[in-house]
């Protein structure tokens, strides 16, 4: 992820956190360099308690973090260089957008706060003139706000905690577009997503992390490759269970099959072939075929399969 | 998009911005206007102190200075305020916004500090000096008033802002330290007294209002030192856990 020689980012080794008897993070140990990754994993699997520690809001129960070469935690100073839009949604109720951002500026040392919260604010198509206070913003106008309180001192490191929550399709494409530009003018992008459809339009590398632990990492089109490699199960429904099941399994194409309550449960690791196969076996068997239905296509399943590979 | 930072460092700019943060963050209107009875309070007990055409006025306004302004109306507005400075912006988890900026983390605990000071002394100070001016009980009582009130205010500030920022219900901690150590405890042991907000305040008071010295009074000196080591050390220690403590 960053060249020969230099220095990535975000250097984590053998990082740990656990709050009590729960371990939230385990073992990670990745590099994260300049242009777009993306974090995904479901909803609990650690992905805000990671950005937290990235961050220096909260310290590691073990191992490493260094964020350009140093502790997060030791040198208040590296702030200045980090934006982070978190995921929770409360900012300074009272306050207006400008306001709010042009604090950010401020307490950044930006030596024109107002003329910096403008531009950050325009960024994220805001008014910057808008009277009202924050409580009165929708949540897809906070994801924004927060997003332009993060760029407001053009930080090198972008950290963002699942920004395309509550956006609406057009936003998340203009702020999709966003992440890819910063990406592509050498700014390090970390964005954490437990959508995998999101993720892909990012067209970044992948972390995959679940259950605290780091799963996978890569180009998208190689996770993307390995989800679909992984045995998948599907539903098949007949009229004759039994003899369509005998003949699936001799095509070569299923690893498994059991029939259950009249249907049959199928475990294959070729999906698109075993698709194009079974209406064939099933007129060689006389049977009629009225469903053929995936039940592990949900991300949780995915997720789950790539943690049992682990 | 580039906006060339300056290199972080202490600025009354940055300094002023945190404080007015603060500031609108516990000067809520709900907690301001029934704190403000409370101190309204002092004002009707010190009108009604000089309504009562008593020759004993300066006794009864030192009592209001004492018992009402010293005991209950500054170390409750205190609390209420100082506590939530750090405690609410921690709770809702918008201290992530003060605190990932490149400033030094005592300007944070200064900052809430400054805020909450700001605000105590015109909700109760001011109240119980006004209070004890217009008693009849001569200008020394409100000078006792004024001068035991503002150290208290901040030594009581510095002490809640920690509190509020490490514990939750800092309300009822807060209020538990109060009734036990401040109110009892310190009363009755002489020890014990040496370590409390109420008796070092309420003897510098009583000094400067030249009242007698109350029951387990300490030297005036102590009585001035005393709270102003506490709110250095209390400052001291809230800065160490904005540094070193988990931000949620």
């Amino acid at each position: 992820m960053t060249s020969p020689g230099s220095s990535p980012t975000i250097a984590v080794r053998q990082l740990s956190k656990w709050f009590g008897s729960v371990v939230a993070l385990s073992d990670l140990s990745f590099d994260i360099g300049p242009g777009v990754t993306a974090l995904l994993g479901p909803n609990g699997a650690g992905k805000s308690t990671l950005f937290r520690v990235l961050c220096g809001l909260a310290n590691p129960s073990q191992g490493t973090v260094r964020i350009f070469d140093e502790n997060p935690r030791a040198n208040p100073d590296l702030t200045s260089r980090i934006g982070i839009a978190p995921q929770q949604e409360r900012l300074f109720e009272r306050q207006t957008i400008i306001e709010f951002v042009r604090l950010a500026a401020t307490l950044h040392h930006i030596p024109d706060p107002d003329r910096a919260a403008l531009l950050a604010i325009e960024t994220v198509e805001l008014d910057p003139a808008d009277p009202r206070p924050l409580a009165a913003y929708s949540k897809g106008m906070r994801q924004r706000v927060k997003l332009a309180q993060a760029l407001v001192g053009d930080p090198d490191l972008l950290v963002l905690d699942e920004p395309l929550e509550g956006l609406d399709p057009r936003q998340r494409l203009r702020t999709i577009e966003l992440f890819r530009r910063l990406g592509d003018e050498g700014k390090t992008v970390v964005v954490s997503s437990h959508v995998l459809e999101e993720v892909e339009r990012f067209g970044s590398r992948i972390l995959v992390i679940t259950q605290g632990r780091l799963v996978a990492e890569g180009p998208f089109s190689a996770i993307r490759d390995l989800m679909d490699d992984r045995p998948h199960r599907l539903r098949v429904g007949t009229d004759q269970p039994l003899a369509l099941a005998a003949g699936l399994l001799t095509t070569g194409l299923v690893t498994g099959a059991r029939i259950k309550d009249g249907w049959i449960e199928v475990e294959t690791s070729d999906s698109p072939a075993f698709r194009r196969s079974v209406a064939v076996v099933a007129r060689d068997c006389e049977a009629r075929l009225t469903e053929v239905r995936a039940l592990d296509d949900d991300l949780e399943s995915v997720f789950a399969y790539l943690v049992g590979r682990r | 998009m580039k906006a060339t930072a300056a290199p972080p460092n202490f600025t009354m700019a940055t300094f002023m911005t945190v404080w007015k943060v603060f500031v609108r963050s516990i000067a809520t209107r709900l907690r301001v206007a029934g704190l403000s009875l409370l101190g309204l309070g002092a004002v009707a007990l010190g009108l009604a102190i000089h309504l009562s055409h008593s020759a004993n006025r300066p006794n009864a306004a030192w009592s209001l200075v004492d018992s009402f302004g010293l005991s209950l109306l500054i170390p409750v507005v205190a609390l209420v305020f100082a506590s939530a400075a750090l405690g609410d912006v921690a709770e809702d988890g918008t201290l992530v916004y003060l605190w990932l900026r490149p400033l030094p983390r005592w300007q944070l605990a200064l900052g809430a500090f400054g805020a909450s000071v700001t605000v105590v002394v015109p909700v109760a100070v001011f109240p119980l000096v006004v209070g004890a001016a217009i008693s009849g009980g001569g200008w020394r009582i409100a000078g006792g008033a004024a001068a035991g009130g503002l150290l208290a205010t901040v030594a009581y500030s510095a002490v809640f802002c920690g509190l509020g920022l490490r514990v939750r219900r800092a309300l009822a901690w807060g209020l538990a330290y109060l009734l036990i150590w401040e109110q009892a405890v310190a009363r009755v042991s002489h020890g014990a007294a040496r370590a409390s907000i109420f008796i070092n305040t309420r003897s510098l008071a009583a000094h400067v209002a030249q009242h007698p010295p109350p029951t387990n009074a300490v030297a005036w000196t102590t009585g001035l030192i005393f709270p102003l080591v506490v709110t250095v050390v209390a400052l001291a220690l809230t800065t160490r856990s904005l540094d070193r403590g988990e931000i949620t």
